[in-house]
């Protein structure tokens, strides 16, 4: 629901009046109408955006139409606009937009027309600065594809394969004399596909599930009658989504598809003219969630929610309205701010950090949570409350900073449109919301929000809020000590370090799909990479989980490196940046060389491959006495000769072989 | 704008060619770019901006831009009628 603040009599008349600057060939006055018409609306209309992308690409200025035509991905899930965008991306995509964009590969194999999908997945991942290139398999050759494995499509060696496939595919009977038996035998069949793409390419796989038909042969009875397709489709859909780990994800179109409504979701019409699975005006939605488990596994996930308080958390202003005058678990707004705090809290749940950012006097700001018996969110949901006068983006640029978080990593909510304006003008990396004038509708706005899709759920994430405010408890400490030693030792820091295992894989997976920062090589390795690695005996692999006497930070740094002869090479090395400037390095590096030492290695060489945001990375070799060996194209080849050097001991951090009390965080995938 | 004027405009966003004039006798083979994949999103974006729906055997085949405007007024006068 688009928020408008002039009226779209007043935006018409410009756009009609841009209409004729262009018909008379004033393309730069055309498109400075345009531009006055979308300034009044939150977001733009998908025409205006397209007529803005169009002026600009006329004017040369590629960039600018670039941005303009992702706008119209914000605008809503039209398709005719997305296809006009989609073939404007690809006229002026290589020249304008996202300054560093992040490149995929993409096979996309099913059983029907992929192309349309293909170019609506294209658009949707571009605006979230992905440039996807994208295989598509021949029409309904899913199987011969996987099946074989000198296949064009493991010959295009992709990044991500996604199975784009239909309930039309389900090899199950109307009725079954034998359920259990016919539901093993069809999810065993998909199982089996995922086994032997890991077999022949290194690639994450995105699996869509299935949605249910809208015509019902049984009616009601299919929904009890557990031999029904009816049932056993669900059933299906209920196995693989138990059995999709290992860079598996499911895409939950039988969700999408109810979501988006099954009348106007299948159109049986295209269908049977060109073999359209899903109806094209479903396509752009397709697409968005298929970009947003795409990212979820790439570490491209969201990470922190920044809300503002009056009238976003609760109705009114509580600087003029008092304790008792905001809107809050009374009457429709009330119970709907209510609803919407509850929303924010299971997303804290999963393990997005929630911060607060208010023009407010701060002991204000904090009444309502201190005080009021309706706030769902408490003081300590929050990992960092600011509460000022100052300008939001400095404020939002202070939290980053606090929080130790990337701005790329905020989603920034606000009822206000001029705040959010700002925001987006300002910090453009921070994704803002455009929640609607209602508050009834708040939390489908967020949860229409697609990047807090994450690709897996470990009890690390649902304690990530206090994981973060002891960070910030951290940073205030390190600003009173006087000498670094000394703070270095009063955090009493406790390392575990041991080898990789079952049980920690699905965190080392998650970590190594996310982190950008401190991360030597920024390999992406998969979960059947991962499981080699596990398996050779030349490879050294370790994960790092870290605690002090604030929080359990958990597993947050990891090493994979291969033994070649006496020589053992990096292979990997990343670290979460919620611990920078804890000495970690040290101990990490403390541990390779012991275990290089138990294998007779003589030394060891390290790579540094940069990146368009691992810069502080840089110098940790040269740091810790390590020699620059050779150098190209900005990547760096360091070496640390162990029969002569002396070897990195860090005093800072103790490694223990187990916790004391050893409660173990237990995946919960 | 009339019925014309509108799939004109149309016309114009689905095949990205923004001085594309179409007469009655206008078929597939004088527009560049009209493909299978084209036609359907041209059919699709047809029944967006008219807010009709076509018969499936209309959706596969017309013999020229005539043709389709028949379809279009069958269909139009369908939604009037209830």
């Amino acid at each position: 629901m688009p928020t408008h603040s002039i009226d779209l009599v007043a935006a018409q008349s410009l756009i009609a009046q841009g209409d004729d600057l262009k018909k008379s060939g004033q393309i730069e006055e055309a498109v400075s109408c345009y531009l006055t018409a979308a300034k009044g609306m939150d977001p733009p209309l998908a025409m205006l955006c397209l007529k803005l992308a169009r002026g600009y690409e006329r004017l040369g200025d590629f960039h600018s139409a670039c941005r303009w035509t992702l706008a119209v991905v914000d605008a809503g899930d039209d398709f005719p606009a997305w296809q006009a965008a989609s073939d404007l991306l690809q006229r002026c995509g290589s020249d304008g937009g996202v300054a560093k964009l992040r490149s995929v590969r993409v096979a996309l194999t099913g059983s029907a027309t992929t192309t349309q999908l293909a170019q609506m997945f294209k658009l949707a991942a571009r605006r979230v600065g992905v440039g996807l290139e994208i295989y598509e398999s021949p029409y309904g050759q899913y199987e011969q594809e996987i099946i074989n494995p000198h296949s064009l499509l493991y010959g295009f060696a992709p990044d991500v394969l996604v199975l784009a496939v239909h309930e039309r595919d389900l090899r199950l009977p109307q009725y079954s004399d034998s359920p259990e038996r016919d539901i093993e035998a069809e999810a065993g069949r998909w199982e089996k596909l995922w086994e032997m793409v890991g077999q022949h390419a290194h690639t994450r796989l995105i699996q869509c599930n299935f949605a249910l038909p809208s015509e019902a042969p049984m009616g009601h009875l299919g929904a009890r009658l557990p031999r029904s397709r009816y049932m056993m489709t669900q059933a299906v859909n209920a196995r693989i989504g138990e059995r999709a780990r290992n860079g598996v994800s499911i895409l939950d179109c039988e969700r999408l598809s109810s979501l988006f409504g099954k009348l106007r979701w299948f159109d049986p019409r295209y269908w049977h003219l060109g073999k359209q699975a899903v109806a094209l005006n479903a396509l752009p939605l397709l697409a968005r969630h298929m970009t947003a488990v795409m990212a979820a596994d790439l570490g491209l996930s969201r990470k922190c929610l920044v809300l503002d308080l009056d009238n976003t958390l609760w109705g009114g202003v509580i600087a003029e309205d008092g304790l008792a005058g905001i809107k809050l678990g009374h009457g429709v707004d009330g119970e709907a701010f209510v609803a919407f705090q509850e929303y924010i809290l299971k997303l804290k749940q999963k393990g997005i950090v929630l911060a607060v950012c208010s023009k407010n006097n701060e002991a204000d700001a904090k009444e309502p949570f201190e005080k009021h018996p309706e706030m769902r969110l408490k003081l300590d949901d929050i990992a960092m409350f600011v509460a000022n006068w100052q300008p939001k983006p400095d404020n939002l640029r202070a939290i980053a900073r606090a929080l130790d978080l990337g701005l790329d990593s905020f989603v920034f909510v606000d009822d206000n449109p001029i705040e959010r304006e700002a925001v987006r003008q300002i910090l453009p990396e921070v994704d803002v919301i455009s929640i609607p004038a209602d508050p009834a509708y708040y939390a489908q706005a967020l949860s229409n929000y697609l990047l807090f899709e994450t690709s897996s759920f470990t009890s690390e994430d649902t304690s990530r809020t206090s994981q973060y405010r002891g960070r910030a408890q951290i940073m205030e400490l390190q600003a009173s000590a006087t000498n670094l030693s000394d703070f270095y030792r009063s955090l009493d820091m406790k390392a575990m370090v041991a080898s990789f295992d079952d049980f920690h894989l699905p965190r080392i997976a998650q970590l190594i799909g996310k982190t950008n920062q401190f991360n030597l090589t920024t390999r992406r390795h998969g979960m059947p990479q991962l499981q080699t690695f596990v398996k050779d005996p030349n490879c050294v692999h370790f994960y790092f989980r870290l605690r002090d006497c604030f929080a359990d930070h958990g597993l947050v740094s990891l090493m994979i490196a291969v033994r070649r002869a006496n020589v053992l090479e990096i292979d990997t090395w990343l670290m979460s940046c919620r611990v920078l400037g804890r000495t970690v390095e040290a101990t990490m590096l403390q541990s390779l060389f012991e275990r290089a030492q138990a294998l007779g290695c003589t030394s060891i060489r390290g790579t540094y491959i940069p990146t368009a945001k691992n810069a502080m990375a840089k110098d940790v070799f040269a740091k810790f006495g390590f020699k620059l060996l050779e150098e190209g194209e900005g990547s760096t080849v360091w070496g640390f000769d162990l029969t002569v050097q002396q070897p990195i001991k860090n005093e800072f951090i103790e490694v223990v072989q187990s916790w004391e009390d050893s409660r173990e965080s237990t995946p919960t995938t | 704008m009339n019925q014309h004027q509108q799939l004109e405009e149309v016309f114009r966003e689905v095949f990205n060619l923004e001085d594309l004039i179409l007469a009655d006798a206008t078929t597939a083979q004088d527009i560049p770019g009209w493909d299978s994949v084209a036609h359907i999103n041209l059919m699709f974006s047809i029944e967006q901006a008219f807010n009709v729906r076509f018969n499936g055997n209309e959706l596969a085949e017309f013999k020229n831009i005539g043709e389709l405007k028949a379809f279009l007024d069958r269909a139009a006068s369908l939604k009037s009628s209830g």
